[in-house]
C-alpha cells in the first residue's frame, strides 16, 4: 500500500487522501462522494494490489446507492418526433 | 452402478466393454461365465493387454465409473494452467496504441482527449439517435445517460465518440442507415465506472442434496450523452413552441445508399 499510495496520489490530484492510524478496529477504505455519501470497504488481510483495484474502484464510482437498475437508459425527454399512439399516421 | 463397480473390484482387468452396458440384475450371473474364457485365451498378452486397457478405460465413452475422478482432477489442473496464463495476457496486451484503437473499434468507440472546464453539456436538443455499443443498441438524446459494459481503455471524465450509430431522427427529418451511417457521430462523456448490485445466483435440486450460491457484481460503465452531429437541428429560440407544433409531423427521407 505505501508504495502505491504516491502513485495513486498524484494520478488524481482533485482527491484528499489522508491516512490515519486506527487501533482496535480492521483496516478499511473510506470514501467521502460530493452527495454526502460515504462508503467503506474492509481491506482486511489484502494485498496492495487489491487495495489499490478497491481504491480505484471507490474512485471510479459516483456516490449513489447500490441498487438494482430499473432501466439502462435513464432520459427525461423520451420522445423527439411524438410519443407514438394508435391515431398517429404517417 | 454398485454391480458395475463390483465388476471392476473383482477383476481388476479391463473388462469387456459388452458386458458392462448390460442391465445389472442379469449381468452378474450372464458376465461372469463368458469372462474366464477371454481370460483363459489372451493369457499370454495379459500383461501387454494390461496397460493398453487400463489407458482404454480412461477415454472410454462412459465416465460415469472411478475412474472419472482421476482424469477429471488432470484436466482441470491444465485447465486452470491455461486460463492462467490466458487472462494474464489479456491483462498485458494492450499497451501498444494502435492494439488500443483496435479494440476500441469493436466496441464502437474511439476515445478522446480528457476535458477539463471544457462546456460540453448543452441544453436539451430535439435530436435522437440510435447507436450501438458492444452488442447493445440504444435510442439516445442530449443529455441521456446511458449504463453500458464496462468499456475498457477509458478512465472517468474521458470523451467518447460512439461511431456506429443506425438511425438518426429530429422533430422535421429522419435519416436511416443501412445499417450504419457513415458521417453520423455521437459524442459521449464517461462518468463512472461502477459496479452493479449483488446478484445472488442460487442453484438447488431438491432431494439431491444439491445447493449451490454463487454472488456475481457486474461491471458497468455509465456514459452521459452530450451531442449527436450528422442531421439538421431545428433551432429554437423563444418562439419554441408554434415551431414544434407545426413541425411535429416528420417527412421521412429514404436511406443513404
Amino acid at each position: 500500500m505505501e508504495s502505491e499510495l504516491p502513485t495513486f496520489k498524484e494520478k488524481n490530484p482533485q482527491l484528499e487522501v489522508v491516512t490515519e492510524l486506527i487501533r482496535g478496529q480492521h483496516p478499511h477504505l473510506k470514501g467521502f462522494y460530493k452527495n454526502k455519501n460515504e462508503r467503506v470497504v474492509c481491506v482486511k488481510n489484502m494485498t496492495p494490489e487489491d487495495i489499490l483495484l478497491y481504491g480505484t474502484r471507490l474512485r471510479n464510482a459516483l456516490g449513489r446507492k447500490v441498487v438494482k437498475l430499473k432501466t439502462r437508459h435513464v432520459t427525461k425527454h423520451p420522445s423527439v418526433q411524438g410519443t407514438w399512439t394508435t391515431d398517429v399516421k404517417f | 452402478m454398485a454391480h458395475r463397480r463390483c465388476l471392476h473390484s473383482a477383476l481388476l482387468h479391463g473388462t469387456a466393454l459388452i458386458s458392462l452396458k448390460k442391465s445389472p440384475p442379469l449381468s452378474i450371473v450372464n458376465a461372469l461365465t463368458p469372462k474366464p474364457n477371454p481370460v483363459i485365451t489372451t493369457s499370454n498378452l495379459e500383461p501387454s493387454w494390461f496397460t493398453p486397457w487400463f489407458y482404454v478405460r480412461h477415454f472410454s465413452s462412459r465416465k460415469s465409473d472411478d475412474s472419472e475422478n482421476e482424469a477429471e482432477m488432470e484436466d482441470s489442473s491444465d485447465v486452470e494452467e491455461e486460463s492462467d496464463e490466458m487472462a494474464s495476457d489479456m491483462v498485458r496486451d494492450y499497451s501498444p496504441g494502435e492494439k488500443e484503437a483496435e479494440a476500441a473499434a469493436i466496441g464502437y468507440k474511439v476515445v478522446g482527449p480528457l476535458q477539463r472546464s471544457d462546456r460540453v453539456f448543452k441544453d436539451y436538443e430535439p435530436v435522437f439517435a440510435v447507436v450501438q455499443i458492444g452488442s447493445h443498441q440504444f435510442k439516445v438524446s442530449n443529455g441521456d445517460s446511458i449504463f453500458t459494459e464496462r468499456l475498457k481503455f477509458c478512465e472517468v471524465n474521458d470523451k467518447l465518440i460512439l461511431n456506429k450509430v443506425l438511425l438518426l431522427g429530429s422533430p422535421t427529418q429522419t435519416i436511416i442507415g443501412r445499417p450504419i451511417l457513415p458521417d453520423a457521430a455521437v459524442h459521449a462523456v464517461v462518468e463512472e465506472h461502477a459496479l452493479d448490485a449483488k446478484v445472488i445466483i442460487f442453484k438447488k435440486k431438491r432431494r439431491k442434496n444439491y445447493r449451490r450460491t454463487k454472488g456475481h457484481r457486474q461491471e458497468l460503465t455509465k456514459l452521459r450523452i452530450t451531442y449527436i452531429q450528422g442531421i439538421e437541428k431545428p433551432e429554437i429560440k423563444t418562439d419554441g413552441k408554434p415551431l414544434k407544433a407545426a413541425d411535429k409531423k416528420p417527412e421521412k427521407i429514404a436511406a443513404i445508399a
